[in-house]
């Protein structure tokens, strides 16, 4: 355990020393949600409708990119390096992705909720009634997705297919589950489609707590969240070899 | 001396290529073994096996005469390990390299800054420890890349061509860091591609071609074997004039070969016939430009073994 929480303090602290994974989650975040907002306030009766809406959804846009930091943490060139002495270590394979995934996890959870800190006062931006139940729900979100990445790098071996892959899936996700614009106005066809996305179940659910004060679907996206996290790391189990380190 | 490893029959192939072709070695405590091979003879690959970072597809490695599958973690922590690449986190000082890759073998507290503190004096670093190590020299960085692997006093530290790309000093210091790891009873494994590093560091080698040991034993040993020929290296103007084969028709001559304006030709030592061979030359209107003879060394046996230098 000693062994594990020495390399979950290092996989951390790489995460936060990157200027560009902090920035990601945090500034570009933030402005891309002002910027969003900003543009789209009129299609809305009031301004801050339109800032709620791309809170909530451009929130989970960046939940499911965090896939990416985690194969960033995992794989990347000057990482990938100075973790194959943790391979010849005696800490055993398991820690080795764990931790990533772990740290990508905290990585994430955090500068999310830091982002909310800052825009909900800011914006007008509503949690719901009780905002613990959004905070709650988010974060078997952004482990599934931190899993996610750790997954794909296991068997892909190499971060840029990686981030390549995961950055085409969930961009093809968002649009259609109505991340940058809503399809539902688009025909019945276009929001059958849309419907299909995982993004618009995590839309929906974050909405219904946010908006509508429901908790209809907060146990079925945590205990999926959950399961498809179970599933991943299992996976990540069975792929992972050190000597695609080496 | 005790034996501390056996390996037996070691096997690895990708596909349809055989990197491995079933090599078996003893290592003895207290030894600096020498696997001298040139690029694709399965040097890395062995040692990414004996570091039980790779498996193999056939073949026993002991560890003082059990399995190391059998006590996998227990092994792992006896074994130091410096890869061929740098593996340090740039961003990050020596003493944190150093500390967080020593607490990944169990140390802590007083015992973990000990160990940091002698490996950074080993490394000549104790000076530059709060720097970061992107600011150092490839050689620093070298020599850096060993301390991370010997902090923890492993009983088995495994080399992988830790000098290549490096000045001569770095290279010196990091062959005296060898001998003083050796004198402290430490057993070494040390792979490269240069033979005057073996010439210094060896107690045994081990010559690796095409996945198989072609010879081994002491370097006094392997030159023994050879210890009747000699070598002229011939400098000529330009070459188009002589065949190799023309060389044996002068009395001695072992083997010859042609390469651009470089004329190696091995000899009995007994023979003189240099004058023969440079009547020869000056009978085919080559120009010499330069001529030098070597007696016996591990190039030499290199060449006899595989007929290809080294760093062909």
């Amino acid at each position: 355990m000693r062994r594990f929480l020495v390399i979950f303090k290092m996989d951390l602290t790489n995460l936060f020393k990157n200027p560009v994974l902090v920035g990601y989650n945090t500034l570009f975040a933030a402005l891309l949600i002002l910027i969003m907002g900003f543009l789209s306030s009129g299609n809305y009766a009031q301004s801050k409708d339109a800032y709620q809406y791309y809170t909530v959804t451009l929130l989970i846009y960046g939940i499911l990119n965090g896939a990416m930091t985690a194969s960033n943490c995992f794989m990347e060139r000057d990482i990938k390096r100075p973790n194959l002495r943790i391979i010849y270590s005696p800490a055993g394979s398991f820690p080795i992705y764990f931790s990533k995934l772990l740290a990508s996890f905290v990585f994430d959870y955090s500068l999310h909720l830091l982002l909310l800190a800052v825009l909900c006062p800011l914006l007008h931006v509503t949690l719901g009634a009780n905002s613990l139940f959004f905070i709650l729900l988010m974060a078997p979100v952004e482990f599934a997705a931190a899993a996610l990445g750790t997954f794909f790098c296991c068997v892909f071996h190499c971060e840029e297919t990686t981030s390549m892959l995961l950055s085409i899936v969930v961009n093809v996700f968002c649009i259609l589950g109505g991340t940058f614009f809503s399809l539902d106005g688009l025909g019945s066809a276009a929001a059958f489609i849309s419907k299909l996305s995982p993004a618009k179940w995590l839309n929906d659910a974050f909405f219904a707590l946010a908006c509508d004060n429901s908790r209809g679907l907060f146990l079925p996206v945590l205990i999926g969240a959950t399961v498809i996290s179970a599933l991943l790391v299992l996976g990540c189990r069975l792929f992972f070899r050190t000597e695609d380190y080496l | 001396m005790e034996n501390l490893m056996n390996i037996k029959n070691l096997k690895k192939s990708y596909k349809e290529n055989e990197v491995l072709k079933g090599i078996s070695f003893e290592v003895y405590t207290g030894e600096v073994l020498c696997i001298l091979g040139p690029n694709g003879a399965g040097k890395t690959t062995t040692i990414n096996i004996l570091t039980a970072a790779l498996g193999s597809n056939g073949g026993e490695i002991e560890y003082k005469g059990k399995p190391i599958g059998l006590k996998l973690r227990a092994y792992k922590q006896a074994l130091g390990i410096v890869p061929q690449d740098v593996s340090l986190y740039e961003e990050l000082s020596a003493e944190r390299n150093l500390r967080f890759f020593a607490s990944l073998y169990g140390l802590h507290g007083k015992e973990l800054r000990k160990a940091v503190d002698e490996a950074l004096v080993f490394a000549g670093l104790d000076e530059r420890r709060r720097d970061k190590v992107k600011t150092f020299s490839g050689g620093m960085k070298r020599r850096l890349n060993i301390a991370c692997a010997v902090a923890h006093h492993p009983e088995l530290v495994i080399m992988d061509e830790p000098t290549v790309g490096i000045d001569p000093q770095s290279r010196n210091y990091i062959l005296d860091s060898i001998k003083k790891l050796r004198d402290g009873g430490t057993t070494v494994i040390y792979t490269t591609h240069y033979m005057e590093e073996v010439e210094v560091i060896s107690s045994r080698i081990i010559i690796m071609d095409h996945g198989s040991i072609i010879a081994e034993g002491t370097k006094e040993s392997l030159k023994e074997s050879i210890a009747n020929e000699k070598k002229y290296t011939i400098e000529i103007e330009e070459n188009g004039k002589i065949a190799p084969d023309e060389f044996f028709s002068v009395e001695g001559v072992r083997s010859a070969k042609i390469d651009g304006d470089t004329i190696e030709i091995t000899s009995l030592k007994g023979v003189e016939n240099l004058d023969r061979i440079i009547a020869l030359l000056c009978n085919k209107g080559e120009r010499i430009r330069n001529i030098t003879s070597e007696n016996a060394s591990l190039e030499m046996v290199f060449l006899k073994l595989t007929g290809r230098k080294l760093r062909d």
